[in-house]
């Protein structure tokens, strides 16, 4: 009878315990419905993993003193700005303080739009919620609002820091040809506003460029023009499908160029999983590589809750752990969602300096990252570092 | 000049794949005065279930093929009982949007099976090319013109030679009578979807094989050339389709060279309004239709 009466106090006690365990909630978004789902599953499970992991480190620390656990809820925005904007309406109408997302560039940049512009404008009635992008890498999208904060790479560096190094390591090399997928946001910006712009700078000519699109399957006359074209350097500016369509066709046309470039966010799995024959050698800045102790223990994390590591997904891990410190740094309360999400905007504005995955990411004043990059090279069936350029 | 002449062969050898699928739309319309818009991703579908014989073993591309091919009569008949059999034929409406909802839950399957992520595809001959100077033709591509080409013979031959051919005009010129003399309709019509999935499953193998990968991206741009395809053709034309496909491919590549991407595809559908305007019945409309 003792015994039994002490089981059931124990239980009421473990259950006023969990009744009494605060939780954060995280709210993430991205594409998990359609072509590029594994956008979306790589970043929730690279959520999930940090937030695993802080919670098991006890969790986040609160104005009181009291700890909390962080709870991350996942939204399908389905790279659709629509769907993208109707999400980030309803992660607002939660108690989640932040958000972290979207994928594509094509609903970050709408959604923004969305958010109140100036924080301090109380005739701007746009929605007051912090949204930390971890994969829309379009350029220069977070200077749209200031509740918009991003934490990826800086192309127009990436893509500098590529072309001096090419024109350094391969004097030879006088001429470059860009191949781009047209409609999609990203793809057209880094070739037009980044990869040209940065190629020119660097002392390279234009030969020309072909353009294709997103669901194009026959790229015999793009690359007609590429190889009349022979240039030294062919830089693709296009996801994975697109990217290995061309590389196939280049293939079977025979267009051999000295030095291959690729998209960053081509350096993924789709790409070799799709044509890693074809696509060997192609050189691609990164903002992550399993090079570091931290580096491998978050892909181990990550793969963990069936993620893979990718620039993309290891920053939205980067996020969580910023959004631990800010939030500690802010004094959150847990209780005040309106106000919480202010500090935490006050607090990811203050940032000067962040730790990333391959060392210390400076914050820009207009709050955007200028993270440490690595050039890496298709070889065999991985992606291996080439040259570390910081 | 040799531009010209590469852009049209390089299109028309491409279009091949087209009439592959034209083929597969003309088909279902000829015998049921139905539109199948599920048969593109279903294709595709069949291609992908290919793939699956990679997991368990080693296999030849022709193998994948045969698979595929499997494949694709399984998803036929799967989609005539789901968006056909139960479905009152009455209404036009009713199959159309079953077939559309069809196609996007085939295509939202691949997507979660696959991640999205493209998957490298077998391919025969593409290390095969035939040159003459500047001018080249792909081998895989000579493949799926072949191909086509043999189906349409083997369609016509199983339509014009067969007691299942003889049931299955019948069906398509008058049902009710049919099935006073005995046909029994739904039998008919099941075995015209598995007939089209058949085909539908080497159609996207061949695709698969032509492009190099298989992706989920692949299904809308070619539902949508498919029934561009079926109505130049002519609907119910199996001649019609094929050279409708060739013709297609052709022109889109010439617009190509010519126009650039941003404007391609505006001028294929200008070429569909033309046909729809000046000659609605096709290239070639069948001459037997159901009352």
């Amino acid at each position: 009878m003792k015994k039994l009466a002490l089981a059931v106090a124990l239980a009421f006690a473990a259950g006023g315990a969990l009744a009494q365990e605060k939780t954060i909630k995280i709210a993430g978004f991205g594409a998990k419905s359609g072509v590029v789902r594994s956008f979306g599953i790589n970043s929730e499970a690279a959520m999930l993993a940090a937030a695993d992991v802080i919670n098991k480190q006890g969790g986040v620390k609160l104005a009181d003193g009291s700890k909390a656990k962080i709870a991350v809820e996942f939204y399908d925005d389905r790279c659709n700005a629509e769907e993208g904007i109707s999400v980030i309406r309803r992660i607002a109408g939660t108690d989640a303080v932040v958000a972290i997302g979207p994928t594509c560039s094509n609903v970050a940049e709408p959604l923004f739009g969305i958010l109140q512009k100036k924080v301090a404008d109380s005739g701007d009635s746009g929605l007051q919620f912090p949204v930390f992008t971890d994969v829309a890498i379009k350029v220069g999208l977070a200077r749209i609002s200031e509740w918009a904060f991003r934490n990826v790479p800086n192309e127009m560096t990436m893509y500098s820091s590529v072309f001096y190094w090419l024109h350094q390591k391969h004097p030879g090399l006088k001429t470059v040809y860009g191949g781009v997928e047209d409609d999609f946001a990203h793809s057209r910006a880094s070739w037009h506003v980044v990869m040209k712009d940065r190629a020119q700078a660097n002392g390279f000519a234009v030969a020309g460029e072909s353009k294709w699109l997103l669901n194009d399957t026959n790229f015999a006359t793009q690359v007609r023009e590429m190889k009349k074209a022979n240039a030294d350097i062919v830089a693709i500016a296009a996801h994975p499908f697109t990217t290995c369509g061309v590389l196939k066709e280049m293939q079977r046309q025979g267009v051999k160029p000295k030095i291959l470039v690729g998209l960053t966010s081509s350096s993924s799995l789709e790409t070799l999983q799709g044509c890693a024959k074809q696509a060997q050698g192609m050189i691609i800045p990164t903002s992550f590589a399993p090079v570091s102790k931290e580096g491998k223990y978050a892909a181990e994390q990550t793969a963990k809750f069936k993620g893979n590591a990718d620039l993309h997904s290891m920053a939205a891990w980067e996020n969580m752990f910023i959004l631990k410190q800010v939030m500690e740094s802010e004094k959150i309360t847990g209780k005040d969602v309106q106000g919480d999400r202010r500090k935490i905007r006050e607090g990811l504005a203050k940032l000067k300096v962040t730790k990333g995955l391959l060392g210390d990411t400076k914050r820009t004043d207009d709050r955007e990252a200028d993270k440490p990059y690595l050039f890496v090279q298709a070889k065999g069936n991985d992606w291996v570092v080439l040259h570390n350029p910081l | 000049m040799l531009d010209l002449l590469q852009a049209v062969m390089d299109g028309v050898l491409f279009g091949a794949t087209y009439a592959l699928i034209g083929i597969g739309f003309t088909l279902v319309f000829g015998v049921m005065h139905k539109i199948n818009m599920a048969y593109a991703a279903a294709s595709i579908g069949g291609a992908y279930g290919g793939l699956l014989i990679l997991k368990v073993m080693a296999a030849p591309a022709w193998v994948v093929f045969l698979c595929a091919f499997a494949a694709g009569g399984v998803l036929g008949y799967a989609v005539y009982v789901t968006c056909f059999h139960f479905i009152p034929l009455s209404s036009p409406l009713a199959t159309l949007m079953s077939t559309v909802g069809m196609l996007l839950l085939i295509d939202e399957i691949i997507v979660h099976v696959t991640a999205g992520m493209p998957q490298n595809y077998p391919a025969l001959f593409d290390d095969v090319m035939w040159r003459a100077g500047e001018f080249s033709l792909r081998g895989d591509l000579l493949l799926v013109f072949g191909v086509s080409v043999l189906c349409m013979i083997g369609l016509l031959a199983l339509l014009y030679r067969t007691k299942l051919g003889l049931a299955t005009r019948a069906v398509s010129q008058q049902a009710v009578a049919a099935q006073l003399c005995g046909i029994r309709v739904g039998r008919v019509n099941a075995m015209t979807f598995v007939i089209a999935g058949l085909l539908g499953g080497i159609a996207g193998a061949l695709i698969g094989a032509s492009v190099g990968m298989l992706s989920p991206l692949l299904t809308t741009p070619l539902t949508v050339k498919g029934l561009i395809v079926t109505v130049i053709g002519g609907l119910g034309s199996i001649p019609g389709a094929i050279i409708a496909g060739l013709l297609v491919g052709g022109f889109e590549n010439v617009l190509q060279l010519y126009r650039g991407v941003a404007e391609r595809d505006l001028y294929v559908m200008l070429l569909l309004f033309v046909f729809l305007v000046f000659r609605p019945g096709g290239l070639f409309t069948p001459r037997g239709a159901r009352d």
